[in-house]
């Protein structure tokens, strides 16, 4: 009986002794109360990906993923208002397939989902499935929060009623109502890019301050109202993360296609080129020229795209490739960001991000750069095998919108943002794993 | 017919993570592996051809010799910030062996000659298809079987020279996934799968210096292994499969390193023994792991993963005592620093600096027979590490629990 204790004990140590054990630490919470977690935002926050809401996208949102790592350190349940669908709504996702160009050559590119569309009860308002922890909307501007009904104002602009599904009594509450009534002990807020990047995806054809959907945000209406929100959602002195507002300029929405993206093949081209514009006195080489770009101030309303100008990736390449756009005729002023507007975007966001910096040092808040990381992004990051870039469709990390990430640029970001909680609040949430996230996906 | 038993050979070389720096395998004879893995300076028996060939002429007539091992080494991974994730590469056993024929000739004693077939080198390991590092590496198989006929002549009474051939066979096949997602998420792959052959030579002297004391020093040449026409194999979504021609090779080459062994025997008394080796392997040569793929396009480009080896000087100890006329037992122990850097170390190649621990035993039921058994214990600490090229790290251990049984009959 006794020898057989002993064996048994002798095999169980010799069994122990030729297994590693090496172990990871313990998940810790620090100095925050991650038990009831809210995320305050826009689209990003939401979890939109390659143009529109779909649920896999909200499943993939960044704060869903961080939701996953708090439940390490005492997070609870943490719910979105997910849509029922996968093919995108209102609008159908982007995937990429074959597409065929004007000249007949067809290759592989984003194109709307071409499958059955299953957006039935899409709209529904489903507030009473509420309270949400993800109340991101996107589209949303900072300074929409303080504006009474916004999200039936939104639905009757034309907007999507992103806000109207989820908020109850749409018709009256302001955005700020909704995030007060939240019961949250934890948040993440990532505000303020609509109240620039509206103004650049639309060229820029808005006011440099103003309150119309394609301005940019005045800058004491963006901190009232910013400043509002926060008081709001820290009012019992909840920590979270404050994020800022990347450089517009940075994404591939405004980088795909190259300014010198004129390439003339034959002198023929050239020469003809240089006849039409003789008289402005704008002169064409074979190879890469600037493109020609609407400009009302310009001697006969023309000229050449200069560098740190910007054409956006919504031109129809049909008429860049058929039509002449950019060429014999200009790319359409709405296309462009011109040098003005990309001064305009840059100070804007110089400015929103210098008041958001204040407002984390003045609350004693994490932060998390995202506008210094993406840059830092653009020459490549490695991760376990993966190299993420910020180019269209090749890079992984934006999605086909060219703006919104994809899963993974999501996961990317999720990891910055736990670096930022754990650096603040000496806590010790794991990383996600990027691997398990999708990049952009190839039929 | 020949061919066939070659591939079955290489089919049992598998080899592993469990034993000596990096992809080198130190389990070539019963006997010296229970002494910690020592034994330039004694010839103990025909596996000698592979420890010193110099020793070889010091045999007393001709012996057969077989030995394998049964090496399943336990891996874990815990990546860096993961809170307690860890990974564990797939349960595998592997075989490497040995067989050596030689020994002196009735009519010429001062010759020796023989013919040694052995694993020195090998790696595999398997994570899985769908681990946190399958981008890097999926599994990883490296093999190689060493032919070394060998000759050996007792040029002094107390000195002895002997050398061999080295020709070497060897096998790779490297799973990874590619970072290209089909339209369900899962990742492409790429296999590459080939086969390496390389040559070089083994050579040694041993001096029995005092009647008490035998001294030996052992010089085995790096061996380049190179694979020639490898196939490559790319698994992609159809969209993106022209940028990935079919059909597509591959040329690589593994510098498998040199090792000199310089080593001491010593006779307490008529049963006791103890010998010790200092063992110098010249692993610098391993910088990188490049694949030069014969089609090239913009999406499959001529791969080179830097690796950066460092030489490295391992100490191993043993002692033998003869318990009676049939039993002998033997116990020892080494220590095998790795040659690896820490910002260099893939999960394809994961090493530690390794403590080894070991004893055996000998029993000879009849003459010239004789029946051997031993066990291994090899660990390594906990180290943390990381493959910089792409930001993948996280802490390993190693441990394991080799053993192996050998036969050898003089005639």
């Amino acid at each position: 009986m006794k020898s057989t204790s002993l064996k048994i004990l002798a095999a169980a140590s010799l069994f122990a002794a030729c297994k590693p054990n090496i172990e990871g630490t313990a998940p810790t919470k620090g100095s925050a109360d991650f038990s009831h977690y809210t995320a305050i935002g826009n689209s990003l926050t939401a979890g939109y990906s390659d143009g529109t809401l779909y649920r896999s996208g909200q499943i993939n949102s960044f704060p869903n993923m961080l939701a996953g790592q708090f439940k390490l350190v005492g997070g609870g349940e943490f719910k979105q208002p997910l849509l029922p669908g996968e093919s995108g709504w209102p609008g159908a996702k982007r995937v990429l397939g074959p597409v065929t160009g004007c000249d007949g050559v067809t290759s592989l590119g984003p194109m709307l989902y071409p499958g059955a569309r299953d957006t039935a009860g899409s709209s529904t308002n489903i507030s009473n499935q509420g309270p949400f922890n993800n109340l991101g909307v996107p589209g949303i501007r900072a300074t929409d929060y303080l504006i009474p009904g916004y999200a039936y104002g939104a639905l009757l602009l034309g907007g999507v009623g992103y806000a109207f599904r989820m908020y109850e009594n749409p018709a009256v509450v302001r955005p700020i109502d909704v995030a007060a009534k939240s019961n949250h002990t934890f948040f993440t807020m990532w505000l303020g890019n609509n109240d620039v990047l509206l103004y650049a995806t639309r060229g820029g054809e808005g006011q440099a301050s103003g309150s119309g959907p394609s301005d940019i945000s005045p800058l004491p209406t963006f901190k009232t109202s910013y400043k509002a929100v926060l008081d709001t959602i820290t009012r019992k002195g909840q920590k979270g993360v404050l994020i800022n507002i990347p450089d517009v300029t940075a994404l591939p929405y405004f980088n795909t296609i190259p300014a010198k993206g004129l390439v003339l093949a034959r002198q023929g081209q050239a020469d003809s080129l240089n006849a039409a514009y003789a008289p402005l006195g704008i002169k064409f080489a074979v190879g890469a020229n600037p493109f020609i770009i609407q400009d009302g101030s310009a001697p006969g309303g023309v000229r050449q795209i200069k560098d740190g100008e910007y054409i956006l990736l919504t031109t129809p390449q049909d008429s860049l490739k058929c039509a002449g756009w950019g060429s014999k005729k200009p790319i359409p002023r709405s296309f462009v960001l011109d040098a003005t507007e990309v001064a305009n975007v840059r100070n804007a966001t110089q400015d929103f991000n210098a008041y958001i910096r204040q407002m984390a040092d003045e609350k004693k808040l994490a932060f998390f750069d995202v506008n210094t990381y993406f840059k830092t992004v653009q020459s490549g990051v490695h991760y376990n095998g993966l190299t993420l870039t910020p180019v269209f469709v090749t890079g992984g990390v934006f999605s086909l919108d060219g703006v919104h990430l994809t899963p993974r640029g999501y996961a990317l970001v999720a990891n910055k943002i736990i670096q930022s909680i754990n650096d603040t609040y000496g806590s010790t949430i794991p990383d996600v794993d990027i691997t398990k996230y999708n990049g952009v996906l190839y039929p | 017919m020949k061919k066939t038993l070659v591939l079955s050979l290489a089919g049992l070389a598998l080899a592993s993570l469990a034993h000596a720096g990096s992809f080198q395998i130190n389990l070539q004879g019963i006997r010296q592996t229970a002494m910690g893995g020592s034994g330039v300076a004694m010839p103990w028996d025909a596996s000698a051809i592979f420890f010193n060939p110099g020793a070889l002429s010091r045999l007393n007539g001709m012996e057969a010799y077989g030995s394998a091992f049964f090496v399943s080494p336990n891996l874990r991974y815990v990546p860096a910030n993961s809170g307690t994730t860890s990974y564990e590469p797939q349960k595998e056993t592997s075989t490497p062996f040995a067989v050596y024929v030689g020994g002196t000739l009735r009519k010429m004693p001062k010759l020796g000659l023989g013919l040694g077939i052995y694993t020195p080198f090998g790696s595999s390991v398997n994570w899985g298809d769908d681990w946190t590092g399958k981008l890097i590496t999926q599994s990883i198989k490296l093999q190689s079987v060493y032919f070394q006929p060998t000759v050996s002549y007792a040029v002094h009474e107390r000195v002895s020279i002997g050398a061999g051939f080295v020709y070497a066979i060897g096998s790779v096949n490297i799973h990874r996934a590619l970072p290209l997602q089909f339209s369900d998420g899962r990742s492409g792959q790429l296999v590459l799968d080939g086969k390496a052959s390389g040559f070089g030579f083994n050579a040694g002297v041993h001096v029995k210096a005092t009647d008490k004391l035998d001294v030996g020093l052992s010089f085995r040449s790096g061996v380049n292994m190179k694979v020639d026409n490898g196939t490559a194999t790319f698994t992609v979504p159809a969209s993106v499969s022209p940028l990935f021609p079919a059909g597509n090779t591959f040329n690589s080459n593994l510098p498998l390193p040199n090792i000199t062994t310089l080593g001491a025997a010593y006779r307490f008394t008529p049963s006791f023994l103890l010998q010790a080796d200092v063992v110098f392997a010249g692993w610098k040569s391993y910088d990188s792991l490049k694949f030069d793929f014969a089609k090239n396009t913009t999406a499959v480009a001529n791969s080179s993963s830097p690796r950066l080896y460092k030489n490295t000087v391992a100490y191993r100890l043993g002692g033998h005592y003869k318990v009676n006329d049939k039993f002998a037992v033997m116990a020892g122990g080494a220590w095998d620093p790795t040659p690896s850097d820490d910002k260099f170390v893939s999960p394809d190649a994961v090493d530690a600096d390794r403590i080894s621990l070991s004893a055996g035993l000998t029993y000879e039921p009849v003459r010239n027979l004789n029946i051997m058994a031993v066990v291994n214990y090899t660990t390594t600490k906990a180290r943390s590490v990381s493959y910089s090229p792409e930001n993948f790290s996280g802490t390993y251990q190693i441990k394991s629990v080799t053993p192996g049984i050998g036969i050898s009959y003089k005639f």
